[in-house]
């Protein structure tokens, strides 16, 4: 095809938009609202994963050694810890330092302490940090196997709770998702079927001077991209405000994402760049599928 | 060419509107297709442009076997064929010169064919001055003559006009037939309906006669204007 073909069914995509301003309008609206009803899931799922990341990141395994385990040994259990592969952060925990922190914490029972003098009652100890909290159960047994462990304080129960919330969450925001996208494809493909009817004559006379169908829907696709497109940099816009508007009550009154056990939602300058050009690509995306959907019906002349 | 060979059509409401025609139309002819209404006039032009298929029988257009054609090849047989409807069918939110060039478009021509050609096709039905306006902006008897522009810009071998007069002043009538008939003796072929019987005596030529479906009289005849 010529370019100045081209450049005239992009023109005629254009001219279209003037032409039928009110159903060009509804369609916008349309994708404007299931973009921002997708987006703000999408946003709300990525910060509740980053809570949960969160609170993963704090998880705390600990190794307490056998009484009197000698040095060389405390430094081989190290080495062994440090090899396994699921296994993030190593670090020893003498019993003095143990003792020490436990003193400090309890100033007021001093007296308590007196009486034991020198006499440490702890032992020493490895703080370690889960890379996947999922398989902490393997990696515990997998140091169980190691000679003189005392014990092991695992937060297994938690890691199930965890675990099962995050599925939930999943399973809650993918569904939501895509009832949300289905349901705009259908709201849209039904409004742009409005817009094709009221231009089936035209569609009619483009066919009896022999266009081809392609030819005919190139502008309808340009049209329902381009009005997906605006969408998109409505759609950006409104949840740039909103979110930040959002954020700021939210972290205003640290108290309620206290209760979360995190300090931070994530801040839109991080995501603006994704969410702007996800909100494009899916508005004129969305908008040229429906366009074209709809003239189907009316290509049989 | 027009060819039909024994050609029936019948609707998926089961009334045959062209029962058994044989009907051959040459380069150059000038045809009119006369009958009362519910004849199948229509029916034949639908049928040239492969708009209905027929139920039996073979139709040739311009060398398109219209039995044989597949879906995606109608265009190409459409771009050899200019169509006029009795209700014009002009795009109304495009000018007198967008209607026309759209043609053109639609075959991918260059712009530079198009800037030269669609002003001289509408300065051939007299229109320059309203190239720019709108279908709603002119007369019926106007906007038949951008129908014919749009019709014959793309120099089609055969022109199928439906009726062409049926809704504009019969003085003006004449003026479209003349102008039909210029575009004949360049050698397009001219196949054309129509319900009056004055413009028939007048122009004179092929007079294609159907019948409830049927050809019932196809020869001809002298013109009043060539007696004159
Ligand atoms: N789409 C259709 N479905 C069913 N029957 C049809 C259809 N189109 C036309 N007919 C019937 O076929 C017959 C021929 O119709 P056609 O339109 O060819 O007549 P015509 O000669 O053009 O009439 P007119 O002069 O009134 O335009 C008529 O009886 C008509 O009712
Ligand atoms: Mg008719």
């Amino acid at each position: 095809m010529r370019l100045n073909s081209v450049k005239y069914l992009f023109k005629q995509g254009t001219r279209n938009i003037a032409y039928n301003k009110l159903m060009a309008f509804a369609s916008f609206c349309v994708l404007l609202v299931s973009l921002l009803l997708v987006g703000f899931s999408l946003l709300f799922y990525v910060n509740i994963n980053l809570l949960v990341a969160d609170i993963e990141a704090k998880n705390e395994v600990i190794v307490f050694l056998d009484e009197d385990t000698s040095d060389e040994r405390i430094n081989s259990i190290n080495k062994s810890l440090k090899a396994m592969e699921n296994i993030d952060t190593v670090v020893f925990y003498s019993k003095e330092e143990a003792f020490a922190h436990l003193k400090a914490s309890m100033a007021d029972s001093e007296v308590l302490f007196d009486s034991m003098g020198d006499d440490n009652p702890l032992v020493d100890s490895f703080k370690i940090r889960i890379k996947d909290i999922n398989f902490t159960d393997e990696t515990v047994s997998e140091i169980e196997k190691l000679d003189n462990i005392l014990s092991i304080r695992a937060p297994l129960e938690f890691v199930d709770i965890l675990t099962g919330l995050k599925r939930v969450i999943s399973i809650i925001s993918v569904s939501i998702i895509i009832a949300l996208i289905i349901v705009s494809m259908v709201i849209i493909s039904n409004t742009t079927k409005a817009s094709v009817f009221a231009r089936r004559k035209e569609i009619s006379i483009m066919k009896y001077v022999g266009a081809t169908n392609a030819f005919i829907r190139i502008p309808f696709f340009v049209e329902g991209m381009l009005t997906g497109i605006l969408s998109g940099v409505a759609a950006t816009l409104t949840t740039w405000f909103g979110y930040d508007a959002l954020v700021r009550v939210l972290t205003q009154d640290n108290d309620i994402l206290k209760i979360f056990g995190t300090g931070s939602l994530v801040p839109f300058k991080d995501l603006a760049l994704s969410v702007a050009v996800s909100y494009m690509v899916a508005g004129a995306v969305l908008g040229a599928i429906g366009c074209v959907i709809s003239t189907r019906k009316h290509l049989k002349v | 060419m027009v060819e039909l060979k024994n050609v029936s059509v019948k609707y998926p409401s089961g009334v045959e509107a062209l029962k058994n025609v044989n009907l051959t139309i040459n380069d150059g002819d000038f045809a009119f297709v006369v009958g009362s209404s519910g004849a199948g006039k229509s029916t034949l032009i639908k049928l040239i442009l492969r708009e209905i298929e027929a139920t039996k029988g073979t139709v040739i257009v311009n060398g398109f076997n219209l039995s044989k054609l597949k879906r995606d090849k109608i265009p190409k047989l459409r771009r050899t064929i200019g169509v006029v409807f009795q209700d014009f069918r002009l795009i109304p939110n495009m000018t007198v010169y967008e209607n026309i060039a759209f043609v053109l478009r639609v075959i991918d021509a260059p712009l530079k064919y198009i800037r030269k050609r669609v002003p001289y096709v509408i300065s051939l039905v007299g229109l320059q001055h309203k190239v720019h306006s709108y279908p709603d902006e002119l007369s019926g008897g106007e906007q038949q003559r951008v129908a014919l522009a749009r019709a014959l810009v793309n120099d089609p071998q055969l022109i199928i006009a439906d009726e062409p007069t049926g809704n504009i002043d019969p003085e003006l009538s004449y003026e479209i037939v003349e102008l039909l008939k210029g575009i004949n003796n360049c050698g397009t072929t001219i196949l054309m309906v129509t319900h009056e019987h004055d413009l028939v005596r007048h122009f004179g030529g092929r007079i294609i006669s159907i019948n409830s479906g049927s050809v019932v009289f196809d020869e001809i005849i002298g013109g009043n204007d060539e007696i004159k």
